[in-house]
């Protein structure tokens, strides 16, 4: 955790304010970024109807291209950086993974195993028969 | 027109609600004819509705949960002179009552007394503590407050107008979908849920980023105070999982509203996976609750033992160990509920491993008693009590970790017991034990000790009578939830549970006792220097009610126990450091925005429930249009002038001095 301290009546920055960049390199931050989400859309889409790679393939790809798909939006559109300012934003970043990781995975594993355990009524009815 | 609402929703042949609502009813009435005749209504809007000040709204948390405190406390009596006469016979609560009481007990007491507690006194103490004057967000501040004053006013108004859910405080499915609670009950339950949730979010948002981002000169992560630890602890857990009560509250309503088939029995419904999101957020839940209890013990223990907090390192480990753990726990609410051995015995390790660092916090708080100079004032024994009774809740919740164990003691008295233990000696006992020890600093008053010693033993011996019976019936077999029962054995034990009962009354009564007779010898009580406790943290530093600005100068922080450094120094120097030169502070100005928006919720959450569609819509513009208009506001903050500041600290100072000087004549 950086340990620097903020003072709040200093110059420091409010909760999610950037520093100050000019206009211009802004603008060119988001644009590059709005590109390249388009870009990996476009080509989830162009993927998913293709037969030019290996059929079997094609979750694993847009898995790959949904996930770099976040990284976009986190790099360019939440500011999300390495930067020691960040420190804040990127452990919260990691623990909100966490959880959603604990929470989903979870949740299927028990549900999973319920369901071994128990099997739906059709399931059920079926077995009488 | 107003949809499903008619003269048959107030229940005319039930006359305990109806009494009950007519008295508070009056009682609210005659509060407000006073205030208005007084002329109190302008001082109250614009010093405390308005208020964007983090301490006012930290009061105003802690007297809405001590409000429900009361009415929680009344449906705990109602319900044990229940089963103490219902042996045998159906009582005097028929069992549609007793089910709306017992749902309505618990919904009260975690949402509505322990969170508005917890979030008050963090609200009221963590800027002071960090040295700065205000939360991150004050205006977002008052609007999570009055959204929960929100779903506590329609909790309460399902007394008169309708009916509140049957259906244990987590309503769960299928007995809360339509059709087995064709009533509003469930309605009730859940916006209110929803609408406070929205609040506690907020709040949870508001301190985080406070702890994280305004911090004074010098206070960096490991010279916190361990309550600032906590805090941070506990409102990272609420952002992580409050939106899953929202979500799972969401789709519950959506079956209700839409024919939405979630959690249904029929179409491909699951009401499994209810219980599995409920508990996801449940468990995080309880140590939501229970870790700011811990961080104000730490504070208590260590100022009352005149020594530094022992284990400061491991303490902080500890929670943060707790604030991830607790995530991985929530399956040992639903052991029963049929999953397979490996499952259920990977949750049962995981309780068990949380309590570990519950168990190092245990042994930091022994030695930093031992080897100190205890003084068992009336926040001391509220400690004291609490390592007691909180081990016993904690020994029995290792036991129901063990999922055979818990085969034989799930939905029993047991569970009762033992939840009630930990959640009344952790929560409630931390609970009083900071009102207890910062009452001076939000006032400028102590309480006073002897009914607060009082109030504490009998409270602490009332909830032994009461809740060991408990155990006991429960090893009988007795489940909880029962309007009446033909088991003789149980009987005698809920006699006695009815007798700790009235204990517990008297306590309270106490409680309340103390107050009266502290606000009449206030002059007697006052607290000139703002250190009555000769405590170690920043907001002793400050005058007691700080000012509204709450230091003339950001405190300069150079190491742990800030204050307790500060003091040592000023002793060494004597006091004779400079008058230092005083500068214009800025003040976020007051907002109705937070009571305005709330006022609109209350319109927009009552219509939901009785189906008013074009009320729904009115509300819902209302709170939008508010939220709008503040957004465009020109001007948000107001100077106080250096002149201003140099009068209000150097008053302060004055009577500092004077302390000081008498003590030395003595």
């Amino acid at each position: 955790m950086s340990d620097q301290t903020h003072m709040p009546d200093g110059h420091d920055l409010a909760p999610g304010e950037e520093e100050q960049h000019s206009v211009g390199t802004r603008i060119l931050g988001y644009v590059v970024g709005l590109v390249l989400a388009l870009l990996l859309t476009a080509t989830s889409f162009f993927i998913a109807g293709t037969d030019l790679v290996w059929q079997p393939s094609i979750p694993v790809a847009l898995i790959v291209l949904a996930i770099a798909q976040m990284g976009v939006h986190l790099v360019f559109f939440l500011h999300i950086t390495t930067g020691p300012d960040n420190t804040n934003n990127v452990l919260a970043l990691a623990f909100g993974l966490l959880v959603v990781f604990l929470v989903v995975g979870g949740t299927v594993w028990i549900m999973a195993n319920l369901n071994a355990n128990m099997p739906p009524m059709d399931h059920i009815m079926r077995m009488r028969q | 027109m107003l949809g499903k609402l008619d003269w048959s929703a107030i229940p005319f042949d039930q006359p305990i609600p109806l009494i009950a609502g007519a008295v508070v009813l009056v009682a609210i009435l005659g509060v407000l004819a006073w205030v208005v005749v007084k002329g109190h209504l302008p001082y109250l809007w614009r010093e405390w509705i308005t208020s964007v000040d983090h301490k006012r709204i930290g009061v105003m948390y802690v007297l809405l949960a001590s409000v429900m405190l009361l009415r929680g406390g009344s449906d705990a009596i109602m319900m044990r002179i229940q089963q103490a006469v219902a042996y045998q016979s159906q009582g005097y609560l028929p069992p549609e009552h007793y089910n709306q009481i017992f749902s309505a007990h618990g919904t009260i007491m975690i949402f509505f007394v322990a969170m508005p507690f917890v979030i008050g006194l963090m609200n009221l103490i963590v800027p002071l503590q960090l040295g700065v004057r205000d939360v991150a967000f004050p205006t977002l501040n008052s609007v999570g407050f009055w959204l929960t004053a929100t779903g506590a006013l329609l909790v309460n108004v399902s007394l008169v107008v309708g009916e509140f859910a049957r259906t244990g405080w987590l309503a769960f499915p299928p007995l809360s979908q339509l059709s087995y609670s064709p009533g509003v009950g469930v309605d009730y339950y859940a916006w209110s849920l929803q609408i406070s949730g929205v609040g506690t979010l907020v709040a949870g948002i508001n301190l985080v980023t406070t702890v994280l981002k305004l911090r004074t000169r010098g206070m960096n992560y490991l010279r916190m105070p361990m309550f600032c630890w906590t805090t941070l602890a506990s409102n990272l857990l609420i952002v992580a999982a409050f939106p899953i009560l929202t979500a799972t509250l969401a789709m519950l309503l959506l079956d209700r509203y839409l024919g939405f088939h979630f959690f249904t029995n029929e179409a491909g419904g699951n009401v499994m996976m209810f219980m599995n999101l409920i508990w996801a957020w449940g468990h995080p839940e309880v140590y939501i609750l229970v870790l700011p209890a811990f961080g104000i013990f730490s504070e208590v223990v260590s100022t009352f033992s005149g020594k530094a907090l022992f284990g400061y390192r491991s303490m902080v480990l500890a929670t943060m160990a707790i604030c991830v753990i607790s995530f991985m726990v929530w399956l040992h609410h639903f052991f029963t509920m049929g999953a397979g051995p490996n499952v259920n015995a990977i949750f049962g390790i995981a309780s068990m491993i949380i309590a570990v660092p519950t168990g190092v916090k245990i042994y930091n708080w022994l030695f930093t008693m031992y080897g100190g100079r205890i003084r068992f004032a009336t926040p001391m024994l509220w400690a004291v009590g609490f390592m007691v009774t909180f081990i016993i809740g904690g020994l029995t919740g290792v036991l129901v970790a063990v999922p055979p164990a818990d085969f034989m003691l799930h939905n029993s008295m047991f569970l009762v017991a033992h939840f009630h233990n930990v959640i009344i000696g952790g929560v409630l006992f931390g609970a009083f034990a900071g009102f207890e020890y910062w009452f001076p600093k939000a006032f400028g008053f102590r309480l006073d000790e002897r009914w607060g010693k009082a109030a504490f033993w009998f409270t602490f011996l009332g909830f032994y009578v009461t809740f060991i019976p408990l155990y006991a019936a429960g090893m009988l077999g007795m489940t909880r939830r029962l309007q009446h029962y033909d088991v003789a054995a149980w009987r005698p034990w809920m006699l006695v549970a009815a007798a700790g009962m009235a204990v517990l009354t008297i306590g309270v009564i106490c409680q309340i006792m103390q107050l009266v007779v502290s606000i009449r010898n206030r002059e007697a009580l006052r607290d000139r220097t703002g250190d009555p406790w000769d405590g170690r943290s920043l907001e002793w530093a400050t005058s007691s009610p700080p000012p509204v600005f709450n230091f003339a100068f950001h405190p300069d922080v150079r190491g742990e126990d800030a204050y307790w450094d500060m003091k040592i120094r000023a002793q060494q120097q004597l006091l004779g450091h400079d008058l230092p030169e005083y500068h214009d502070i800025d003040m976020p100005r007051n907002s109705p925005t937070g009571f305005v928006c709330a006022f609109f919720a209350t319109i927009m959450g009552f219509a939901l429930i009785w189906h008013i569609w074009w009320m729904v819509i009115l509300g819902g513009l209302g709170a939008f249009a508010t939220f709008v208009a503040f957004a465009w506001r020109d001007h948000d903050e107001y100077v106080i002038p250096a002149a201003e500041v140099a009068r209000i600290d150097r008053a302060n100072i004055e009577e500092r001095r004077n302390l000081v000087s008498m003590a030395g004549a003595v």
